[in-house]
């Protein structure tokens, strides 16, 4: 796979999101011209990049898709669901191929034969829906428009431009008569463009003017390749040929039918004044050849007069005087240099301007310069300045910062030994600032490059607009998807295990929170339903929420089914107030849906996503009312890469716990402990909250007996379940580099990881959902 | 193809096919000599980028245009 290839999968895939998007769009909005353009864009990229590393297949497809969307685009074609069906199916096509292309670096063999098929089915739309009919009425209604002397402006003045030249041409096979009117985009050369070549393919043109579509800038100032032309013709090639050839520009060309009769009543005005510009035409153009054929011969002088007086006179005829008095004074120049060149670029120049002066034109004015949209677009899109860099780089700079804060913490824990040990306080303080600027320094740079790593949450949204509505369809809900907040900002690897929890809890909103439209409409609400997922940072903490305005989640039907299903003891059941019993549906073994449907409802979602979420140090909670919608809210830390600790001693070894679970830690005279069943406990803000000893926890030896001294507790928040842990001492707060049990030990339950300690011990991380009972 | 002087230093003459680079070069000799005429007899095939500085410099055209198509469409008209 070289460099080529990878960029072509990861554009691929960039642009087949973003086509799915905008499709999905027009659907749920309806017809937006930026829209479908943006498609037909991403379709017309995509067909061009598969051309480029030699995918016919793919090309095949995507040329198919790429004319119904060019049908939509003229508005020939609704966009009904089944195009829109059709479009994503293509979309999928080829998101396969490209998946295959880069396991494989081909494509399968059964490619050609799905391409075709994929071609015939875009294809049928095009040619079954009423796209001949579409084509029938616009015609009807812009030859209507020309009956009534409505042509615009710069038809008329194509059709009278060009008398006398080319509309026998037309007479003698009467056929459709199209006038095109092409402003290339301004960028078109960079992209390759040759934008005349087009016209240069209109087999059967009429009439043909190129324009400046603005004044042309001084010369000095001109932009060779900025194309600031005006392409106006006429064909009579008919409209396929010319929707065929201006395929790919859809957006810079105008076609605007031309009845034949008013081809007619043009030649009819301006026949008498054909004639005699061709008759000026061929003298002028019979002197020319005169003047060719006196090259250095001795005669030249005699030629220059004699040329000069036939066209300046045949030039007087037709009433062109300053035509003639510029042959003139072309003469007198020839004369006195004795070169024939003034004449000749003279006599090049009178023919050239020929027909303008014999044919009364119309002004222009009609025709106003319309900047492309697609112009604007780019002026506004700032340049991307992206690197893509493998995601393996990113990780091995961010360990090493890690490792660097790590060696920083070893030269913290000198330092303050040579605080207290060396008598030469100067070296130590000294030892210290030095230290202090590392600090800060290693600190700066592990941000930096924790920053690499983040990624804006849109990477993971993105895939659901498309889910929601095959979803929804298959589920006949009527529901649409919001997202709110895609930019913001989480490690990667945070973000890229968001999408399985995000779908079980979008797949949970659509089947068993969106009601039915007649359910939705009994109950007083929009038939189509909203499922939003909104992301937001709070501190640091990054927190997404998704949220339905669906049924909501009641109360009294999970305690059943709690109850039915064994997921906690009915004491315990009954004393959860109604917010904290719907908090039941993580449970493992939990499943509200009335039955098991092929989208959700196995009753493994909701555990799986509360799951996932600790795994990454996050947490699931949700929020019900009964008829007006439920939001479940993670709350996720920006990345995991770094975690805050607490250093403590239990049973004379030393542990660390996640600051995240800790809420407080409190000092407990001996009077406010109390015995409860086989348990200490102590009353913490009217909760009782248990005590366990961390020591015992861990099987070790308890450094003293529970006696009349002050127990030190931490109090740890687990699920909303509050435990106190007994320690001996808090030895220190450290943000540390956490690394995953690894080898052997890859296997033992209970810790969150390991991490170094500055004087070189190894810290154990315990993971307190696995340890506490 | 090539861009150049004339023997005479003041006609410039295009020579073969034009291809879009050759835009650049063509207009930096029309803005060097503004009274240039510009000799496309030998010149088989304009790109539009290349026509468009004819266009907008409107030098004296020494023709026909060799580009047939050109000689035909726009040379006879537009200039």
């Amino acid at each position: 796979m070289n460099a080529l290839h990878e960029q072509f999968i990861a554009e691929a895939r960039e642009l087949i999101h973003q086509a799915t998007d905008d499709l999905i769009a027009v659907e749920r909005e309806g017809f937006a011209l930026e829209r479908i353009d943006r498609v037909f864009r991403a379709f017309h990229t995509l067909k061009g990049s598969a051309g480029v590393v030699a995918l016919p297949a793919m090309g095949l497809t995507l040329h198919a898709a790429e004319d119904l969307l060019a049908a939509i685009h003229a508005g020939k074609l609704d966009t009904g669901s089944v195009i829109i069906d059709q479009a994503l199916a293509c979309l999928d096509q080829v998101a396969r191929w490209v998946d295959d292309f880069e396991t494989g670096g081909a494509l399968p063999p059964s490619a050609g034969e799905d391409a075709r098929s994929m071609a015939a089915a875009l294809r049928s739309l095009l040619s079954e829906s009423g796209v001949t009919e579409a084509v029938k009425k616009s015609a009807q209604g812009s030859s209507a428009t020309a009956a009534e002397g409505r042509l615009p402006k710069w038809v008329s003045r194509l059709i009278e431009s060009q008398q006398g030249r080319s509309v026998g041409e037309a007479r003698q096979s009467p056929a459709e008569l199209f006038a095109f009117s092409y402003e290339p985009d301004s960028q078109c050369f960079f992209n390759g463009d040759d934008p005349l070549n087009l016209i240069r393919k209109v087999s059967r043109l009429l009439a043909f003017h190129a324009k400046a579509r603005e004044t042309w800038p001084a010369v000095a100032d001109l932009d060779p390749f900025a194309c600031n032309l005006r392409l106006q013709g006429i064909s009579a090639g008919g409209h396929a040929e010319l929707a065929d050839i201006f395929r790919l520009v859809p957006d810079q060309v105008r076609l605007i039918k031309v009845p034949l009769e008013a081809l007619r009543l043009g030649q009819a005005r301006g026949a008498g004044d054909d004639d005699r510009a061709e008759l000026i035409r061929v003298v002028i153009e019979e002197q020319r050849q005169v003047l060719r054929a006196a090259d250095q011969s001795d005669d030249m002088i005699g030629r220059i007069g004699a040329v000069s007086r036939t066209a300046a006179n045949a030039l007087r005829y037709g009433g062109l005087q300053d035509l003639a008095d510029a042959i003139e004074r072309a003469h007198v120049a020839a004369m006195s240099e004795r070169n024939a060149g003034h004449l000749l670029s003279a006599l090049d120049q009178t023919q050239a301007s020929l027909p303008r002066h014999l044919s009364a034109a119309a002004p222009d004015a009609a025709v106003v310069s319309r900047p492309a949209d697609a112009q604007v677009e780019e002026a506004e899109r700032p340049a991307s300045r992206a690197i893509r860099v493998d995601e393996g780089k990113i990780d091995a700079l961010v360990n090493l910062a890690g490792e660097l804060i790590v060696a920083k913490n070893g030269i913290s824990h000198l330092a303050r030994r040579l605080q207290d040990e060396l008598e030469d306080r100067e070296l130590a303080r000294a030892v210290r600032r030095e230290h202090d600027a590392i600090e800060r320094l290693a600190g700066e740079m592990h941000a930096a490059v924790l920053q690499l790593r983040m990624v804006p949450v849109a990477q993971v949204f993105r895939s659901f607009p498309r889910l929601v509505r095959d979803m929804s369809q298959r589920l006949a809900k009527k529901a649409r998807l919001v997202t709110d907040g895609e930019t913001t900002e989480a490690d990667k690897a945070i973000v890229d295990r968001l999408f399985e929890p995000l779908l079980h809890l979008v797949r949970n909103a659509l089947d068993h929170g969106i009601e039915s439209p007649e359910q939705r409409r009994t109950a007083g609400k929009a038939e189509g339903a909203t499922v939003t997922m909104r992301a937001s940072r709070a501190g640091d903490r990054f927190i997404i929420e998704v949220i339905d305005d669906g049924r909501g989640i009641d109360p009294a039907i999970v305690r059943r089914r709690a109850r039915d299903r064994g997921v906690i003891g009915d004491d315990e059941l009954a004393a959860l107030p109604d917010d904290q019993v719907i908090d039941l549906i993580f449970s493992a073994g939990f499943s509200t849906a009335a039955e098991v449907s092929d989208i959700s409802g196995r009753g493994v979602g909701m555990d799986v996503v509360r799951a996932t979420v600790e795994r990454i140090g996050g947490r699931a909670s949700v929020i019900s009312r009964v008829g007006a919608g439920t939001t479940v809210r993670l709350d996720l830390p920006m990345n995991i890469a770094m975690s805050r600790i607490m250093v403590v001693s239990a049973g004379g070894q030393i542990f660390g716990i996640p600051m995240d679970a800790v809420t407080e830690t409190v000092r407990l005279a001996p009077d406010r402990v109390s015995r409860i069943k086989n348990n200490d406990g102590f009353v913490l803000r009217d909760r009782i909250v248990p005590i366990c000893s961390l020591a015992e926890l861990m099987k070790l030896p308890q450094a003293r007996p529970p006696g009349l001294d002050a127990r030190l507790v931490v109090v740890t928040d687990i699920s909303g379940k509050m435990i106190a842990l007994e320690i001996d001492a808090i030895e220190d707060r450290l943000e540390v580099v956490l690394k995953p049990l690894q080898g052997l030990l890859s296997n033992a339950r209970g810790y969150a990881g390991t991490t170094l300690l500055g004087d070189g011990r190894v810290l154990l991380v315990l993971d307190l959902k696995e340890i506490l009972p | 193809m090539s861009v150049r002087r004339g023997d005479d230093g003041a006609t410039i003459v295009l020579d073969g096919r034009f291809a879009v680079e050759e835009a650049e070069p063509l207009l930096q000799l029309l803005q060097a000599s503004p009274a240039a005429c510009l000799d496309w007899r030998q010149c088989t095939h304009l790109h539009t980028a290349v026509l468009q500085v004819i266009l907008a410099a409107q030098p004296q055209l020494i023709g026909p245009c060799g580009d047939a198509w050109v000689q035909r469409w726009v040379a006879s008209n537009a200039l």
